[in-house]
């Protein structure tokens, strides 16, 4: 195995496209915790809700698969809404336990649909982007490319409308101490409502992007939630600058083993990685307040 | 002083119920008969694993499934290599409980989230690992070399279930019980009041692993092959937690209606609607989460104690909350 320079910025190429993607679905869990203090089992199924969207949009109409984007987020953001105020917004007062039970039922309720929906069938689809793009002897496959690019851009957003704005002030509000937001005259309901709605939305974005580069399973966004997971535990649960660099160093080391040993090592040892953070260092790398 | 005293009526209800199940055989009960109580004293075992630990302290595990695949694998593995069935199958437990202090010793020190992060985990890297090992037979899966009576598993799978009814029964009248019921209702409380929380949970979540690991073992007798991706699926999981959750957690009969839900569905939806399997499920924790968070029974119980009440003075109905 020699390591040369373009093998080098391959592998690096390929980290940051799954460090992005990781980075939209710990964004929303970061969001998830720090605004509603509930981690969300539920996470992956509106990962694959977004990644069948797109799939019904590029290989059921043929249309192009960034169309998918959009009508994801829309979606996404729209039945976030809605389970945020049927279910977990009515569990949010009693113990953490209801809350829990509450989000891992709604992920087996969304697995069981997708699969009775879908099948167990893999589902990818021709339309959009095809052919690679060669610069300095690294191959980038142009869908890849802009997933990468989608990620980074919608990323941005997302924390320049965290940092400023009265949306983004309202979340930091209720991270910090929710009564005393209360008393500012904050909104709690609508803004967990929001937070939830955003964070979904941003997930089924992923989802759509993860239709492009791979192929969608009923299971596929439960994969990467358990990566979304370590991704937030390693960065501290609920710290939005943690979440992203956890997904930087996630995407960068799955793509160094992937290539070096095989995929399920790749996992076996981002798993591992969980249990070191949590005996040595359980409040994460960047501390645990909710910090944006 | 423990919350609930131990009821001679209910042991013995426990005692008499099972022994029935045991002599079915005998009865002439048919092999479809016998084939839906064995997976009621399956599901059953399996759930009140998880009732004694999570159900009991509120610290939720999602490898319980994962638990009773080790225990299965330990113990055919253990029987492949000529050891005998006796000895077998306390080594899948024991296997079982060993790989419980691995989740437990990372996780258990620490409030919260943790200890479910690191199940959640455990799960999904025992069958990635599994499915890495050759001498468990990799992806394609392990048979059992022995062949076996099918009652002798089904009579194992019985007595695992009455014993560990029992054992929940005992807990919650004990005063160890009382400390599990405190740590879960307020762990700092608990914590000031001298119940030494880290070191109780993980022997719990031990003694839970190694019943779910024998539960495991007595499946896995009674299969006689094990595939990594059914005996790892999360759905054995799910199971595990669903059962004491929909009939009531940290209750010793509410796992037995889960369990009895639990068959009753499977088998209704075989019929009827296969592959809904999970929406069935998953809808039906849902509900029961939003709608009566103590579970079945002791929503049901609470409801006909509540009409009695109205029956003397209708201002004494209470609201059974937690």
């Amino acid at each position: 195995m020699s390591i040369s320079l373009t093998l080098v910025l391959q592998l690096i190429v390929n980290g940051l496209v799954v460090g992005g993607l990781l980075g939209l679905v710990a964004l929303g869990l970061a969001l998830i915790f720090g605004v509603i203090r509930v981690v969300n089992f539920a996470h992956g199924e509106f990962i694959t809700l977004g990644a069948y969207l797109t799939w019904l949009i590029a290989g059921g109409l043929g249309l192009s698969p960034f169309i998918g984007i959009p009508v994801a987020f829309l979606f996404g953001a729209l039945v976030g809404w809605v389970v945020q105020v049927l279910f977990i917004g009515r569990v949010m007062e009693r113990p953490p336990l209801d809350s829990l039970m509450m989000t891992y039922s709604l992920s087996i309720l969304g697995l069981g649909l997708f699969s009775f929906f879908f099948g167990g069938d893999f589902r990818s689809y021709s339309a959009g982007p095809n052919g690679d793009l060669r610069l300095a002897g690294v191959t980038v496959g142009l869908r890849s490319l802009s997933v990468l690019i989608v990620c980074v851009a919608l990323g941005a957003l997302v924390i320049m409308l965290l940092r400023s704005g009265r949306l983004g002030l309202a979340f930091r509000a209720l991270a910090q101490n929710r009564d005393a937001a209360a008393s500012c005259g904050i909104n709690i309901r609508a803004t967990e409502r929001l937070a939830f709605s955003l964070a979904v939305g941003l997930a089924a974005v992923a989802g759509a992007l993860i239709s492009l580069i791979g192929t969608t399973t009923p299971g596929v966004g439960d994969d990467w939630l358990l990566e979304g997971f370590v991704v937030v535990v390693i960065g501290g649960m609920g710290s939005i600058p943690g979440a992203l660099a956890g997904a930087l160093l996630i995407g960068l080391l799955q793509s160094i083993l992937g290539y070096a040993l095989d995929d399920s090592w790749a996992k076996i040892i981002t798993y591992l990685l969980l249990y070191l953070t949590l005996l040595t260092r359980p409040q994460g790398l960047l501390g645990s307040a909710m910090e944006m | 002083m423990a919350l609930t005293r131990l009821n001679p009526a209910m042991l013995a209800a426990t005692l008499v119920v099972g022994g029935l199940a045991a002599a079915l055989p005998l009865m002439g009960a048919s092999r479809y008969q016998l084939v839906l109580v064995y997976y009621f004293a399956y599901y059953l075992a399996l759930g009140q694993a998880w009732n004694l630990m999570s159900g009991m302290t509120g610290y939720v595990s999602f490898a319980h499934g994962a638990l009773a695949g080790i225990g299965a694998y330990a113990t055919v593995m253990a029987m492949n290599a000529g050891v005998p069935m006796w000895l077998s199958i306390p080594i899948g437990a024991a296997v079982a409980g060993v790989s419980s202090l691995v989740i437990g010793a990372t996780s258990l020190r620490l409030r919260g989230i943790a200890f479910t992060f690191a199940t959640l985990f455990f799960q999904a890297l025992a069958l990635l690992i599994v499915r890495k090992l050759p001498a468990a037979g990799g992806a394609g899966g392990l048979p059992l070399q022995d062949i076996l009576p099918v009652w002798l598993p089904q009579l194992f799978m019985i007595l695992l279930a009455v014993l560990s009814t029992i054992l929940v029964m005992v807990v919650r009248a004990s005063r160890t019980g009382t400390r599990l019921l405190a740590i879960k209702g307020d762990e700092a409380a608990a914590l000031s009041l001298g119940i030494a929380s880290a070191r109780l949970k993980l022997l719990f979540f031990c003694i839970s692993a190694v019943l779910a690991g024998l539960a495991g073992a007595f499946h896995g007798l009674f299969t006689a092959s094990l595939y990594p991706d059914v005996v790892f699926s999360f759905d054995m999981s799910i199971t595990a937690l669903a059962v004491p959750l929909i009939g009531g957690v940290a209750t010793a009969f509410g796992p037995a209606a889960g369990a009895i839900l639990f068959v009753g569905v499977g088998e209704l939806l075989d019929i009827f609607a296969p592959g809904l399997h999970n929406v069935v499920i998953g809808a039906l924790l849902v509900a029961v989460v939003l709608f009566m968070p103590l579970g079945l029974v002791p929503f049901t119980v609470g409801r006909m104690r509540d009409r009695r009440k109205d029956a003397r003075s209708p201002a004494a109905s209470g609201e059974y909350a937690r």
